[in-house]
């Protein structure tokens, strides 16, 4: 009333008439704020904590809720939605195809291993909060302090293994427990964070070497083909004289039977003759004498018939048959 | 005159208003508050939140963060004690636990973050240097899981160790805490975050790297020519012993079949005196009958059985 009594005096007799609007347009805007400082909403995947003169007095879930307005304050945080940090690179731009960065990372992702040597490793760390209270009131910077864990926990893991295991066989063990070391110290820090799973992304050799591990993998594949190689060999070889061999003793079946058939045949053939021949062997004999002469008589070149007078042709002939 | 009654009322409403302000203050869940009267701590601190009340105008309230802090070490040059030199990067997290003594002992944050980095810088390096390089890199003696072919080539062993990485982070933080316990602070935890080799030991372990790596590459290359050339020889040994038994089995039965075959022809041929006379005579025939042909010259004499009746009729 003292305000408005004051302000009355300066304004021109003109624009009176509109104070007075003036008063109930300051009264509804006033109202209108109220209402909003009154009034909110909290989302699905979130909570609101409300404090009333810094004191945590309520957990507000999801849909509309109202507070006193200046005297109480809230906070939204989300527990429902998973959260991730990468460790050793970035996504610079998500999508079907998501692109990457390594770019100022190399110091987050090279680490020790438990054989002195070093190892590039890429991680992801999924979390949630699962207590918006201590989140909001027992550790400043939470996310980043969830971040140093993380690094620590990790090298202290990587540190007690071996390269080989780091980069082969161990990735599954290594991320189940960094999950339970990293989710370990967050109770114990009472971050109010609960880690969701710990995904080990690229695992390499550090850049300077990754030439020489290639060049283990590449001698690996170089054995195989060789020993692959020369057991082709073998195999084109060996079955075919299995082959072979079975032929060559078949072959030899082959003959056998065939001599020892054709000997029965002849023995038998002659066993026959034999018993009609010592009947009578004379007549036999000359009667094939004969025979054979007629068939082997009329094949010949040159047949000469001499007699004892008849010596003395030999040489002749001779002469004639070189002339021929 | 009202009108400068309604002044004073409005100054004196304005006066209270300050007044009642001055002395209410809130304390956030995340923090606490010390009271000074000129410039001196007067009063317990304030650690629970809410609305608290203090004495207007004379004292002065200084709010200090309840919650845990960050502490984040510039990375070290340290050498261990077998004489590495490795960067050693550690973060801590601590409290101020008395806001009365940290107050004074301290004034602010920054004023702790440069104590705490004196105080930790010093621990870490002597711990450091108190330890070999495993025992820092280290936690346990766990058994490491082989990891087949090339594990065996390396050795998957690791070495063993007596305190380690866990042990050596809770001797820091001990030491560390002792020496802050009058500055009104605890530390939470201090660990290792990152450790790393300087660049000329880095290039070091590189080459050593390097140079294993190879090591096993050149052995498995030598490793496929041997057991290559292993099996090129079986596969000869394998081709001469196949080819051969086939030709030994394969003779043997041409031989038995021979022999079988002899004593059958012996059998028949060799009956008596006649029935060789008959063999030998038959055979001269049939070899007659096979060597003869067109370009054989005959003589036969008119004495001879064929044509012994050329001459006539006896």
């Amino acid at each position: 009333m003292a305000f408005t009594q004051f302000n009355t005096q300066k304004i021109p007799p003109q624009w009176k008439k509109y104070t007075t609007y003036l008063n109930y347009f300051v009264v509804v805007i006033v109202l209108i704020i109220l209402l909003f400082m009154t009034f909110f909403q909290v989302r699905p995947e979130e909570v609101g904590v409300i404090t009333r003169f810094g004191r945590y007095v309520r957990k507000e879930e999801p849909g509309l809720h109202a507070k006193v307005p200046i005297l109480e304050r809230k906070y939204k945080v989300a527990v429902e939605r998973q959260q991730k940090e990468e460790f050793g690179f970035r996504t610079t731009a998500t999508g079907i195809q998501s692109e990457y960065t390594k770019t100022g990372t190399a110091d987050e992702s090279l680490m020790l291993t438990g054989d002195l040597n070093l190892a590039d490793v890429e991680w992801v760390v999924q979390y949630r909060i699962d207590d918006p209270y201590l989140f909001l009131f027992k550790v400043r910077e939470p996310v980043a302090t969830m971040r140093d864990i993380s690094e620590a926990c990790m090298r202290q893991i990587v540190g007690d293994r071996t390269v080989n295991e780091v980069l082969t066989v161990g990735r599954a063990e290594i991320s189940v427990s960094a999950q339970e070391e990293i989710q370990k110290i967050c109770t114990e820090y009472s971050l109010g964070i609960k880690i969701e799973q710990v995904v080990l992304q690229d695992v390499n050799p550090p850049d300077p070497v990754k030439d020489a591990f290639n060049a283990v993998n590449q001698a690996q594949q170089e054995k195989e083909t060789l020993i692959n190689q020369a057991r082709s060999e073998y195999n084109k070889v060996i079955p075919r004289a299995r082959g072979q061999a079975e032929e060559t003793i078949q072959m030899a079946e082959g003959y056998a039977t065939e001599r020892v058939n054709n000997a029965l045949g002849e023995a038998t053939r002659f066993n026959a003759l034999y018993r009609e021949y010592v009947k009578a062997p004379e007549v036999t004999k000359r009667r094939i004498y004969l025979e054979t002469m007629g068939t082997v008589l009329p094949k010949l070149g040159h047949k000469i018939i001499t007699d004892e007078a008849g010596n003395n042709i030999l040489p002749l002939l001779q002469m004639q048959l070189k002339d021929k | 005159m009202k009108y400068r009654k309604s002044l004073i009322q409005l100054l004196i409403l304005l006066v209270l208003i300050i007044v009642i302000l001055d002395s209410v203050f809130k304390v956030k869940e995340n923090e606490q508050v010390v009271i000074t009267q000129f410039g001196k701590p007067v009063g317990e601190a304030r650690t629970s939140p809410g609305l608290k009340l203090k004495v207007p105008f004379i004292q002065k309230t200084n709010f200090f963060e309840k919650r845990f802090m960050e502490w984040d070490g510039d990375p070290n040059q340290v050498p261990t004690k077998d004489k590495k030199f490795i960067f050693v990067d550690t973060y801590a997290r601590w409290q101020i636990t008395d806001p009365l003594q940290f107050f004074k002992r301290l004034t602010d944050e920054r004023g702790a973050l440069s104590r705490i980095a004196d105080i930790l810088d010093g621990e870490t390096r002597d711990h450091i240097a108190n330890h070999n390089l495993e025992e820092v890199v280290r936690s346990s003696n766990r058994v490491p899981t082989p990891s087949g072919s090339l594990g065996e080539e390396i050795g998957d062993t690791l070495s063993t160790i007596q305190k380690g990485r866990l042990e050596i982070e809770k001797l820091i933080l001990r030491s560390g805490n002792e020496k802050t316990s009058d500055l009104g602070i605890v530390i939470l935890d201090v660990r290792l975050k990152r450790l790393n080799y300087v660049e000329e030991v880095q290039t070091q372990v590189y080459e050593r790297m390097k140079s294993e790596r190879y090591r096993i590459a050149d052995k498995f290359r030598s490793e496929g020519a041997g057991e290559a050339s292993r099996i090129n020889g079986e596969k000869e040994r394998d081709l001469k012993t196949i080819q051969s038994e086939a030709y030994r089995r394969a003779e043997e039965i041409r031989g038995q079949a021979d022999a079988r075959a002899t004593s059958i022809y012996a059998g028949a041929y060799d009956q008596s005196a006649s029935s060789r006379n008959l063999y030998s005579f038959m055979k001269s025939m049939e070899t007659f009958e096979k060597t003869f042909d067109t370009t054989t010259t005959i003589i036969l004499s008119t004495r001879s059985e064929l044509y012994r009746y050329l001459m006539g009729p006896e």
